[in-house]
């Protein structure tokens, strides 16, 4: 039922952490909503009226960017640092760690799943 | 820790000396790699050393702040005989 910047929030959550649902919101900014939207953090999320729905609206438009807006900001600093050619934009570029992390082994975030070199031996695995 | 906004981007001495005296046109060489791009140095070409070549750095309006050690890659980029899809760069 409340919908704040296109996320529908759950109904039974408190309305301090119902808020961090949207992208964007983590705790600390959502309870920076809730005090300046006036609504006590506590309250549960389906027992908000109309015009504290629309305060919080406000709240959050005002004094955040959030969801699509944040996203699009988000890859076009990426893209900004690809197209200027700096060592940090190469490695997005390659899906490599950006901040120097080692490479020889770990970084699986990055790299996404180990894929398997065609006729490398097995390790001999230790008795 | 961040560079004390005080003091200014740095910029090796020795290298805005050579900015300046080649003023507008011609392309300066260095080795400075750690020196800040100011905004006076967009539209000039730089050869900046990644330790074995000078790499032909022309520098935009979006690369100000970055360090011209940025855009000369130290290290070769690797990859594997027969890899598909070499990516560009």
């Amino acid at each position: 039922m409340a919908r704040i910047s296109g996320v529908d929030l759950p109904r039974e959550k408190a309305i301090e952490i119902s808020l961090t649902y949207i992208y964007g919101i983590g705790r600390s900014a959502a309870r920076r909503v809730c005090d300046l939207a006036e609504v006590p953090r506590a309250m549960k999320t389906h027992q908000l009226d109309e015009t504290e729905v629309v305060r919080l609206r406000d709240a959050i438009e005002s004094h955040y960017k959030v969801e699509g807006d944040l996203r699009r900001e988000f890859q076009q600093n990426i893209k900004l640092l690809m197209d200027v050619g700096c060592y940090r934009g190469l490695r997005h570029r390659r899906g490599l760690p950006v901040r120097g992390q080692r490479t020889h082994t770990n970084a699986r975030t990055r790299k996404g799943p180990r894929k398997a070199i065609a006729g490398k031996k097995k390790a001999p695995t230790k008795k | 820790m961040a560079r004390s906004l005080k003091k200014g981007p740095y910029v090796e001495a020795s290298l805005m000396r050579q900015v300046n005296q080649t003023d507008g046109k011609g392309i300066v060489r260095t080795w400075s790699r750690r020196s800040m791009i100011i905004p006076g140095f967009v539209g000039r070409t730089f050869h900046v050393h990644n330790g074995k070549l000078f790499m032909p750095v022309f520098v935009t309006e979006n690369m100000v702040g970055h360090r011209l050690g940025e855009f000369a890659p130290t290290r070769k980029q690797t990859s594997h005989a027969g890899d598909r899809r070499l990516k560009q760069r």
